[in-house]
Formats: structure tokens, sequence, C-alpha cells
């Protein structure tokens, strides 16, 4: 190990705390901007004189932001919802069961990740749209819950990592479940389900906040207000003109808001996954 | 029938498991490449029209052949690294190999600036132009990520008090939505004279700058010099999102490395202690060499990522900055959403997907001996 004298810590403590201001500071101005008079907030003040928590309010009981906000916790939780329902029996497959072709399945799959979002956006339309077959709710999902989460419901890097953790668990315990004639399913459900449970947690908090800051497919197929998410609602926000900065910030943080509420409770489990995936990508 | 299920009841239960996960996958992840491909050459405005060849790619990159001459000038670039590392430590004399890499690099270069300039001149030069933006962007937000990723991972790597509490803080901008951060970004570089950030530039004797509004390219701001081309770096605009970029991913990367540092065993630092080596010596002869292929990984694999930001741009995009900010995925979005020409807009997804695919064959040729020691 490297270790510094208690004198020589200074540097690194030095570094990390100016590293976490610049961090932090964006979202320090956006709570101050957010409690501001508009003309405060467009004159660029540091802090406002009063502060003025009646933004909140107005936001909150403005422009339909409720039913946007409504919107992006029924799409996120339905998507999570669908990832988790088709990505732990495969992912699950994948790791323990023996089946022809398993890796070559398994890997022109993850070729998928190699595929731009934006390249993939056009045919999807075109699908949703109906037009390339028919689609069995409706003949067309613009503008609907389906259109907006269907698409996120398979995601091979999330079976990437459940497969990663579930491979771990014995083969034994298998063996022994099959020998009191257990079913594929019901080990699933009793035995692997319960052992993969902090992965499963992370892998949740993965995919919730990928649905809740998508925002290039929404503003694809939403033509109408209906199903706005926020992350669209406030893009449209930025782009009115005359735009109160006040009210965007505070629009924005509670945007923001429960995605930092479930990262606080997870963080443990976020930062291994990102330090054990990161280096085996 | 019962028996047939218990004999292949294992085949079964495998297809039955991975059914859904791939049809969803199938159809909306692998389906569009080929569907965009034959996308491409039609004409394609909402609704399907006459079949046009390769037209539409006539179109954005002027001359075809000049595109290929394009892909293999990076190719052998590819292959300069790789005679490099592969024949240095096998040739008696190191020399022939440096020469013949570096007639090789010499060779790539020659080709692309060549092919690049006959496609600038015949193609869709606002296309083009987006895939220079793009690389200004993946390069420099890159670059300083991993840069500032590393004197974070080191910081944190001494023992300090609050470690994860100083982890859990860095990892903050990673998770916060791109559509409400850009918005900050937004605010905080904006036009206003008297904003925090002029002021605080102010300090050091700046004038006040129009950041996200300024479309000037950084030479000439920097330098006071007008250059044109590839050479006259990001504008203003562009650099502006970059640093949204930094913040955003530079906690990230620092996470990463971190568990990179904390791989390498730790008898080597014994032993190396033992043998009286100085704290210097210990980590320039043994942290920096293990550290540096998950460096170039990371710098790799980041790279190609950085291809794809669209969000936070979308966000930040100002009227003022004109099409300094329009980076490839913007292009491409802009071209099917406001101008609704599909078969144009797929023609140029399959140009990036062609040469993203060439960076990944970089990727598979750089870290194909991965060191491994964990």
């Amino acid at each position: 190990m490297i270790s510094f004298q208690k004198k020589e810590l200074i540097i690194p403590y030095i570094i990390l705390f100016i590293m976490m201001f610049l961090s932090v500071y964006p979202l320090l101005y956006m709570i101050s901007v957010s409690l501001m008079t508009s003309g405060e907030a467009s004159n660029q003040y540091l802090l406002p004189k009063v502060p003025k928590f009646d933004n909140y309010i107005e936001v909150w009981t403005s422009n339909n932001f409720q039913q946007y906000t409504i919107n992006s916790i029924i799409i996120s939780g339905l998507i999570v919802i669908g990832v988790l329902f088709t990505s732990i029996p495969a992912a699950y497959a994948f790791a323990k069961i023996q089946f022809p072709f398993r890796d070559v399945i398994f890997y022109s799959l993850l070729l998928s990740l190699m595929i731009p979002e934006i390249i993939a956006l056009l045919p999807h339309l075109l699908i949703i749209r109906g037009n390339i077959f028919p689609l069995p709710f409706g003949p067309s999902w613009m503008n609907s819950l389906q259109g907006l989460t269907v698409p996120f419901f398979g995601n091979i890097f999330i079976i990437f990592l459940l497969r990663q953790y579930i491979k771990k668990i014995p083969n034994e315990l298998w063996d022994a479940a099959r020998m009191d004639g257990a079913s594929h399913l019901y080990f699933l459900r009793k035995v692997v389900i319960p052992m993969s449970m902090p992965i499963i947690v992370t892998v949740s908090l993965f995919a919730f906040i990928l649905a809740w800051n998508s925002f290039a497919w929404p503003l694809l197929i939403l033509t109408k207000e209906d199903w706005f998410p926020v992350t669209v609602s406030i893009y449209s926000f930025i782009r009115e003109a005359g735009t109160q900065y006040n009210l965007l910030m505070a629009a924005s943080l509670i945007s923001i808001f429960p995605v930092l509420l479930l990262y606080f409770f997870t963080q443990r489990l976020f930062l291994e996954s990102i330090s054990n995936f990161g280096l085996k990508q | 029938m019962s028996k047939f299920f218990n004999k292949y009841s294992e085949q079964i239960n495998g297809y039955l498991f991975i059914f859904p996960a791939f049809l969803i996958i199938g159809l909306f992840g692998i389906f569009p490449v080929f569907f965009g491909m034959y996308m491409s050459v039609h004409k394609w405005k909402v609704f399907k029209g006459r079949f046009l060849g390769f037209e539409n790619y006539q179109k954005i990159l002027g001359d075809i052949g000049s595109f290929w001459i394009f892909i293999l000038g990076l190719l052998i670039m590819i292959a300069s690294y790789w005679v490099w590392s592969e024949f240095k430590d096998r040739m008696k004399r190191r020399i022939y190999c440096f020469i013949i890499s570096i007639l090789l690099l010499v060779i790539s270069l020659y080709l692309i600036n060549v092919s690049w300039a006959t496609m600038m001149q015949t193609g869709d030069e606002d296309f083009l132009n987006s895939l220079i933006y793009i690389f200004y962007y993946s390069f420099f937000a890159i670059t300083t990520e991993v840069g500032l990723g590393l004197l974070i991972a080191f910081a944190l790597y001494q023992k300090l008090k609050g470690k994860q509490f100083f982890q859990m803080i860095l990892l903050f901008p990673y998770i916060t939505p791109a559509v409400m951060g850009g918005a900050v970004f937004f605010i905080i570089f904006g036009k206003a004279e008297n904003s925090i950030l002029n002021e605080f530039i102010g300090l050091f004797g700046y004038d006040p700058q129009l950041w996200l509004f300024d479309k000037r390219k950084i030479t000439e701001i920097l330098f006071d010099v007008k250059i044109d081309g590839f050479f006259a770096g990001p504008s203003l605009a562009l650099l502006t999102s970059i640093l949204y970029g930094v913040w955003s991913y530079t906690g990230y990367y620092a996470i990463i490395l971190l568990a990179g540092l904390s791989i390498i065993p730790s008898d080597l630092y014994e032993a190396a202690k033992a043998e009286g080596a100085s704290r210097w010596q210990t980590f320039i002869k043994i942290t920096v060499p293990l550290l540096m292929p998950i460096i170039f990984f990371l710098l790799l694999t980041g790279f190609i990522n950085s291809f794809q930001a669209f969000n936070h741009i979308m966000v930040m995009k100002t009227s003022s900055a004109g099409e300094t900010m329009d980076v490839v995925t913007i292009e491409i979005f802009d071209h099917f959403w406001d101008r609704v020409k599909f078969g144009y807009a797929a023609a140029e997804g399959v140009v990036l997907f062609i040469i993203l695919n060439v960076l990944a064959i970089s990727q598979y040729v750089i870290f194909r001996k991965r060191l491994n020691y964990d």
C-alpha cells in the first residue's frame, strides 16, 4: 500500500473537496435559483434574499406538472417491472440451463449494445406506428403507454449483470432441488430470486434511472401532452420564450427528487456494481 | 408426449425462459439495424417511396469511394499500432518495427486527410462537420474525464476518512438526469454578463463570455487567430457541452479507476518496499504500468460511448450557437424529426454505424491480450 504521512494527506483532501464542490455545485445552484423570485433568477443572483417556497407549489399545481410526474412514475415503474420479468428468467437460463446455441444467442444479443440508440430510433418509430407489421394492442402505439414502455422491456445489459451474479450460485443447490422434484421455475422463484436480491435491486435502480432519463424516444412518439414524461415537459419549458428560470429550476428539482431518493437508499450496491462492472465490460 | 417433454425439458425450459427477452431485444435491438439499411436505399418520407440505390449515400458522402478510402485509412492506423505492439519484442532490432509502424501511420494519415477533403468538397457538409464535432466532443470529454478521474482515484486510494461519503457525492452528477442537469447548465452558462460564472472568470481578469450562445471557435477566443477546418477546435458552445459531459462522468470513471487501483495485489507493494523502493519508484514502476490497460480500455470504450451523446446537447442547444453544436446524433435526429427525411437519416445512421464498428475493431485489436491479474 502506498500510504502518505498525515501531513501529506492534505493534498488528497484538497483535491477531493474541490471535486466534490464542483460535483454538487450545479445542484446547489438549482436549489438556490428555485427559491428566488423571477427577477432575482434572471439577474443571476447567487442566493435569494428571502427563500420563496411558493415556487414549488406554483410549479406543482400548474401546467399539468403533477400529471407529468405521475406519467414518469408510471412509465418508469412499468419498464422496471417489464425488464425484470423478461430479464430474470433469461439471465437464469443463460447462466444455469444447458440448451443448444445458448452462448451463440447470448453473445449475438450482446452485440446489440454496439448499436447506437439514434440508429434504432427510426425503425422503432415505424414499428410503433404499425407500418412494418400489425401490433397487438391497437393499430398504432403513437401517444400510448405501450409505445413508451414495451420497446424497453428487453435489456441485454441488465441480463448480463444478472447472469454474472446468478452464475455464482452453486450448481449443487439445483441438483439437490431436482432430486426433490423441483422444476426450473420453482427453483428460480424459491431459491435464485431470493439469493439474487442485491443485484435485482441494483438493476431495478439502473432500469428506473434509465427510464426516468429517457428523452429522445418520448419526444419522438408523443404528439399530445397526455403521456408527457417530466423530461419532455422540462425540455419544452426551456424552449419556451421568456422562461422563468426560478420555476424551471423548481420543476427540475422536483423531477430529480425521485431518482436522488432511490440513489440514497441503494448507493452502496450501486457503487459496488459500478466498480465491478466497469472493469469487465 | 410426456416422454418427449421429459427428455427435452432442459431445452424447452431454456428456450421458454429466454423467449420474452429474445423477442423484445431482437425486435427493438437488432432488427432496427437491418431495417435501417433497407430504409437507407429508398426514398422514404414518412412512407416508403421508390428504390434509390446508393443515392442517399452519394449525397451524404459526395463520393462513396472516398469514404471507403477513409475507412481504409482508419484500419491502417489500427494496423500501425498492431505492428508495433505485436513485433516490438520479437524482433531483434526494434528500430525496423518502429519504422514500419511510423510508415503505416503516415500513410493512414495521408489517406484520411485526402479522402476527407474530397468528401468535404462534394458531400453533405453539415453531416461531415457533425462528425468532426462529435469527435471533438468525445475526444476532449473522455480524456478530461479519465484524467480527472485518475486524480480523484489516487486521492481516494489514500486511507482517508469518509471515503464512502466522497464516493457517494462524486457519483451524484452521474445519476442526475441529463435533461434536468442540462437545464441548470443552461442557466449557469447563460449569456448574462453578470452571471456568476462570468463574475468568477472576471476575478482572473477575463472578459465575460457568451458560453452556450457563442459560436466562435475556441482557438479564436483564446489566441485570437482565425483558423478554418479541423484544427480550429470546438466552438465555445460545444466546449460548454463538453464540460457537461466531464461534470457528469468524471465521478463514474473515478470509481472504476479506484476499483482498478485496489485490485493491484498488495504483495507487489510489499515486495517493492522490502527491496527498498521509494514511493515514487513504486508508483512509476508498479502502479502506472498495471493501471495502464484499464486507462486505455476506459479511454477507448468511453470514446465510442460518447459518440452517442444526445440528451444534454439537445437541451443546451441554442440558436445563436448555430450548427456548431449539431453533433452527429443531433444532426440525424433533426433530419428525420424536423425535416422528415427518413431514408436520408437512415443512411446517415448507417455511416455512423460503420465508423463505430471500425472503432470497435480497434478496441478488439488493442485489448486482445488484456492483462489479467484478478
